[in-house]
């Protein structure tokens, strides 16, 4: 069974070394936010996930949660575990200070995020869920409701829920059916079936704050129509102490493909009482302006894995010993050598390895941009706010996608004992891959990128990000250009294609969605060699006879030759146009 | 739950336009011949009982799994029901040799019936299909006793067979196995150590087991060279075929996998077990060998039979599930929403699963057929030309099919968005069922060094040619055909781009051994995908010649195109991967990887 290691010196590496955290905090006026503070945060992130986290991933998995009769009992020693995350604040690490919340950045929160989901993604998932609900309290609910229920969720006491999903409303949410009547005390009665619900129900939490997409009856149809209702599970009194149960139950919870450890519920809302948060018919806005935090995060469940996955690779491929060496035995008094010396292990260890870290980079990238637009002012604040709208579904869906690859990876070098459970590495595929499905399946991400944040402004923020790597590679000079110019030709092509599709999808209302996913990872490409290409200069200017920069620069180089190249294929695809998709009749497949 | 379809019409088109399957058997030496007739019936009645008896058993052997007691091991609820059915109906007879009982048909007809029955339920089919390699392996090395013991028993299906190669230190390395065999002097040989991962190891589907078991003579020299093969039996068979002593193997435990749940996965101890030699001393591997161009066949087939069910899978809820509006206006504007086949990006899932699963049919049932020339074919040059392509191709066949179907289920399951995550709607299981085939029966880097090092480079290319020249020949006689130029052009480029690159790698393999594993799963990847090419341009230009308004064939034109226009291009980077040397690879000292 693989114990999950925190990557600590390459989080410091790109933290600080490539992205100069501690001056980017200080020019946004977080003063209280500085190095060795980050470093602690790390350093405890580690331990929680290690000790606490890690050791209960298999038991969940095997485990499970169980629902008896509404109830759902998480698996042994997740309750214990959830009340010491709580204690120790990780809940509460980007939260609203004035409901005692914490004021720690993006950059820094998403690497407790991928140590949390690397050491255990389903009990990571409880407490995401929980931040999201709250950031959502917190940017949209009023101040009756904030002073109500934020500080008990930011203590951990209680939990929160996001419910969406309708058993025929997923993607399409402008058709929901949950019903929200009037009440004369201002607040609603809301009736409907929600499914797919993470941490619907569960033993964690004294109390579960649900927030509920519905329809006033006289709403407008369609998405226009949707408001949101933070609906508690519990009623809560004035003095914080809780009331009677609300009128919300968990029907049973789904039998899945992995996160067996997470509950995901079938929540019947029978006449509940719920308050509205925000505007009415403006729910789905208030949705998604946390959203970006919430894809992010989600991505990084496919970072988190695949660290996890490539650290137990790592080590099963220098202690297996199969087959021999090409060039000759290399463990001659052994039986055999180890899976190190065969080119196709390194291989794969090295694809693992180059998207782990380029999707580290990545991630602290729009961690960075997301501080800055929050945190920020001016012309920075609105450069940044562009980079978020344009980054989140490429990372979203970029990096759970290159999860699973990796992850499929990993369990690949483990032979048929990746196959079997005890050993761990095919959970970590079945959890990964709910990534790819959720908070917006990958599809509906690329469609997201193209459409609303490329086509509908003409490409400005891509042009902004373009720029962006076209100055960082013409700054860099000397040995750097061996990654900077396959960078030059990538972001060329990426700028190429993004015109052809423009241009493509002024009469054809078919181009985008026929190029898009191929274009989401033709950009996430991309941005990855220049994520490599950063890393690279900054190893270049550092000790090479440390192993970690060597192997960075190695990575470099690899992933340059190996991987990038996967950027012509696909931009042939997107060539293919649209025709080719859409003139086969729904007959003929 | 998609309930598995066998696709008749597809699997008729291409055994009888595409392969001219007709003439195919009636030209095969020394088998029964398989009639037009008798090819229908074999192919409605395999499907009647793939999907009436076995795809009913899918999900519930997901559920239930195999379980481990110590008398033994349980198969789920209706497993061994479904496999007496099986048995009564005759099918595990099917490709085995008339002197031993069985009915004598040529070797493809029963990988054509696990393309349905792996469809269906690959875990069930999983013990007929190994019982019969083991069965093979006794028709032609076992001596006489071995044959009439064990062979009458195991053609009817009454007793099954395993294959047990792996053992905790040695998979992929099998040079590395310690199992011993110390010679008792009366014929008989004592079997100790232990095997694991051996699928069938165990289970109640049988009066007795045997098994076919790798192990070192006491002496024997050191590595491959020194591996025997023998015949070990769950119970010793008297000689009039009744089971006698429990013999000293016994399951000590069963694996919990990721997917095949209702195959049983066995670690099996063997304690001074009586084990008959097979053959000779130390050519153990020899005869494993000789088998694993089947064995690998019929792992290919996991590929595409799981592939064809996550595509009918995928498509079934396509077409049904409403969710959000056309973008060129409503397609279903009386409903609440259009079915989510209206949008481009569904369709491109749809049709990468449609393409890989009927490229990879045809190629499949191409090999299948070269399987029955090499032994059986008219002449013997006609044998040996097809011994030497089947050689080639089974690697390809074997990992490429595996991936790529690893890929299919994948998308079947994106195609459910959540609900593809959700137990009960059997898309998540194809995935999990699935996964192993890349696995097992040599991982795919195994099988890529097999192509290149052995097949490419050890043939000095000359293999290669005999497939290029095929496919060269193909495209000069389309030369002038409009309407089959957007499908050659690209073909012949890239066929002769695959001799340029074979000879580019050779060259620096000469330099530096590092380079042919350093190519190889790119280089079988690449040649996989003009593997494919080559099929569909045969197949555009069977459905060219088709009958109007037929929407199969008019839809496998169009899919051709999809294969090349957004699936074929992949060759580039793979080829610039490979290209790129062994150093990126190398370079690296083993600290360099620390994170
Ligand atoms: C384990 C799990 C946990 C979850 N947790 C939550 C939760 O906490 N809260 C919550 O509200 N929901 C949750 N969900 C629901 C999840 O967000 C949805 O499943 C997801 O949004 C997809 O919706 P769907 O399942 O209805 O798929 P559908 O919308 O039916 O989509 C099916 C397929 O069609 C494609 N598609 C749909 N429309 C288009 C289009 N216009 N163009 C191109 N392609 C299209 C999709 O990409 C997808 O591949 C969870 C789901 C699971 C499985
Ligand atoms: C469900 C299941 C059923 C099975 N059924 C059977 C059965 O019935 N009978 C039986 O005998 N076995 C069976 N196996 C075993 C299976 O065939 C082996 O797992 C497989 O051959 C790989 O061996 P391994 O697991 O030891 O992996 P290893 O050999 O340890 O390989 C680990 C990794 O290293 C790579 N590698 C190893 N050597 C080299 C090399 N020289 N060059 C490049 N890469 C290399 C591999 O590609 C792989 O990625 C089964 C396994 C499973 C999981």
């Amino acid at each position: 069974m693989p114990e999950y290691k925190a990557p600590l010196r390459d989080m410091q590496f790109v933290l600080h070394d490539v992205f100069q955290a501690e001056t980017l905090w200080s020019e946004l006026g977080l003063e209280d936010v500085n190095r060795e503070l980050a470093d602690a945060i790390l350093d405890e992130a580690a331990k929680i996930s290690q000790n606490l986290m890690s050791p209960l991933n298999r038991s969940g998995d095997e485990q499970g949660v169980s629902w008896n009769d509404t109830v759902v009992t998480t698996p042994d020693g997740f309750p214990a575990a959830y009340r010491e995350l709580a204690e120790g604040g990780w809940g509460a690490l980007a939260g609203d200070p004035e409901y005692g919340g914490q004021v720690i950045p993006k950059m820094l929160v998403l690497l407790f995020e991928e140590m949390s989901y690397g050491a255990n993604m389903a009990l990571g998932l409880y407490l995401s869920l929980t931040s999201g609900a709250a950031l959502a309290i917190a940017s949209h609910a009023s101040e009756e409701l904030k002073s109500r229920y934020l500080p008990d969720m930011y203590a951990g006491n209680w939990a929160g829920s996001m419910c969406l999903t309708e058993a025929h409303a997923g993607t399409d949410l402008g058709i929901i059916r949950t019903k929200a009547e009037p009440q004369a005390d201002g607040s609603y009665s809301i009736t409907g079936n929600k499914i797919f619900i993470t941490g619907g129900e569960h033993d964690l939490t004294e109390n579960i704050i649900h927030l509920v997409l519905a329809k006033l009856p006289d709403a407008p149809a369609g998405s226009k129509g949707i408001s949101l209702f933070l609906v508690p599970k519990f009623h809560v009194n004035d003095d914080g102490s809780l009331g009677e149960r609300n009128e919300v139950s968990c029907g049973s919870v789904e039998h899945k493909m992995g996160i067996h450890a997470s509950a995901t519920c079938v929540l019947n809302f029978d006449g509940a009482k719920g308050y509205l948060v925000g505007e009415l018919n403006r729910g789905l806005a208030a949705m998604f302006t946390m959203m970006n935090y919430e894809r992010l995060s989600v991505g990084v469940q496919g970072l988190g894995l695949s660290s996890a996955s490539y650290q137990s690779a790592l080590d099963y491929a220098q202690e297996r010993l199969q087959g021999r060496s090409p060039a000759g035995p290399e463990n001659r008094d052994g039986p055999a050598d180890s899976l190190m010396v065969h080119p196709d292990v390194r291989r794969m260890l090295l694809t693992q390895k180059a998207y782990v870290e380029a999707g580290r980079a990545f991630a602290v990238f729009v961690g960075q941009q997301l501080d800055t637009a929050k945190f920020g002012s001016g012309e920075a604040q609105q450069r940044s706010a562009g980079l978020v709208e344009l980054l989140t579904p490429i990372a979203k869906a970029f990096l759970t996608d290159k999860g699973l690859e990796a992850t499929i990876i990993g369990q690949q070098v483990f032979g048929g004992h990746g196959y079997v459970r005890e050993w761990g590495m095919e959970q970590l595929v079945r959890d990964t891959r709910i990534a790819q499905i959720y908070e917006g399946a990958n599809g509906i991400q690329a469609l997201d990128l193209m459409g609303r944040k490329i086509a509908s402004n003409g490409g400005q923020n891509m042009a902004v990000l373009i720029q962006e790597m076209r100055d960082f590679a013409a700054a860099a000079e000397g040995e750097i250009a061996e990654f900077t110019q396959p960078l030059l030709d990538a972001v060329t092509e990426l700028e190429t294609l993004t015109a052809t599709v423009l241009s493509a999808a002024g009469d054809d209302p078919h181009a985008i969605g026929a190029a898009s996913v191929e274009y989401l990872h033709i950009a996430g490409l991309t941005i990855y060699a220049y994520m490599w290409a950063r890393m690279a200069g900054v190893a270049l200017a550092a000790d090479q006879n440390d192993a970690f920069y060597a192997g960075k620069l190695h990575t470099a180089r690899f992933f340059m030759q190996r991987l990038l190249p996967q950027v012509k294929s696909l931009a042939e695809s997107v060539r293919a146009g649209s025709a080719v998709l859409m003139d086969i009749p729904v007959e003929a497949f | 739950m998609p309930l598995y379809k066998a696709p008749l019409r597809d699997m008729q088109f291409v055994l009888k336009d595409l392969l001219k399957a007709e003439d195919h058997y009636a030209s095969l030496q020394g088998r029964e011949e398989v009639t037009p007739d008798l090819m229908d019936a074999i192919l409605t009645e395999g499907a009647k009982f793939a999907e009436e008896v076995l795809a009913p058993l899918n999900q519930v052997g997901d559920q239930q799994g195999c379980t481990w007691s110590e008398d033994g091991v349980t198969t789920p609820e209706g497993f061994k029901e479904a496999y007496d059915q099986y048995r009564e109906a005759g099918w595990t007879s099917m490709s085995a040799r008339s002197e031993f009982g069985g009915q004598g048909l040529p070797p493809s007809m029963g990988l054509l019936l696990s393309d349905m029955i792996g469809g269906a339920n690959w875990s069930w089919s999983m013990y007929p299909g190994l019982s019969g390699s083991a069965a093979r392996v006794l028709e032609v090395y076992g001596n006489e006793m071995q044959q009439e013991r064990y062979l009458p028993k195991m053609t009817e299906g009454s007793w099954m067979g395993t294959m047990c190669l792996t053992e905790p230190h040695a998979g992929s390395d099998v040079g590395l196995s310690r199992t011993k065999a110390s010679n008792n002097g009366d014929g008989t040989y004592n079997i100790t150590g232990t095997k694991i991962f051996i699928s069938s190891g165990d289970h109640d589907m049988t009066e007795n087991i045997i098994h076919l078991v790798l192990a070192r003579v006491e002496g024997a020299p050191e590595g491959t060279k020194g591996i025997s093969l023998f015949l070990v039996p769950k119970f010793i068979a008297h000689e009039d075929g009744s089971l006698g002593d429990r013999n000293g193997v016994t399951c000590g435990s069963i694996e919990h996998k990721m997917g095949i749940k209702g195959s049983a996965t066995a670690v099996l101890n063997f304690d001074a077990a009586t084990g008959y030699l097979i053959g000779e001393e130390n050519q153990g591997l020899t005869y494993m060998f000789l088998m694993m161009n089947t064995a690998r066949m019929g792992t290919a087939m996991q590929g595409l039979s799981l592939g064809q069910l996550a595509y009918q899978g995928g498509l079934e809820y396509a077409r049904e599930r409403l969710q959000m509006r056309s973008l060129s206006g409503p397609k279903n504007p009386d409903g609440p929403a259009d079915p989510i086949i209206v949008h481009p990006d569904v369709r491109r899932m749809l049709l990468t699963q449609k393409a890989l699963t009927e490229g990879s049919r045809a190629f499949l049932y191409w090999i299948l057929m070269l399987v029955d020339q090499a032994s059986h074919g008219e002449t013997e040059e006609i044998q040996k030309e097809a011994d030497e392509l089947l050689h080639l191709l089974t690697p390809i066949a074997k990992a490429f099919v595996t991936e790529t179907g690893l890929e299919v289920a994948n998308y079947g399951m994106q195609i459910y968005g959540g609900h593809g995550y959700i137990g009960e709607w059997g898309m998540e299981q194809i995935v999990r069922d699935l996964r192993i085939s890349t696995l097992y029966e040599g991982t795919t880097g195994i099988q890529a060094l097999d192509l290149l090092g052995r097949k490419i480079m050890g043939t000095g290319g000359k293999a290669l040619m005999g497939l290029t020249k095929r496919i060269h020949k193909f495209c000069e006689a389309q030369a002038g055909n409009a309407a089959m130029e957007e499908f050659v052009a690209p073909l012949a480029q890239l066929n002769k781009e695959w001799g340029e690159i074979t000879m580019q790698i050779g060259e620096k393999a000469m330099q530096n051994p590092d380079e042919v594993g350093a190519a190889s799963v790119d280089y079988l990847m690449y040649s996989g995908y003009i593997a494919i090419a080559f099929m569909w341009a045969q197949m555009v230009e069977l459905a060219a010649g088709g009958s109007e308004g037929d929407a199969f064939m008019a839809s496998k034109v169009k899919t051709a195109r999809f294969y090349f226009q957004r699936i074929l291009p992949r060759t580039e980077s793979h080829k610039l991967s490979m290209l790129s040397g062994a150093d990126n690879l190398m370079a690296l000292d083993v600290d360099e990887f620390a994170f």
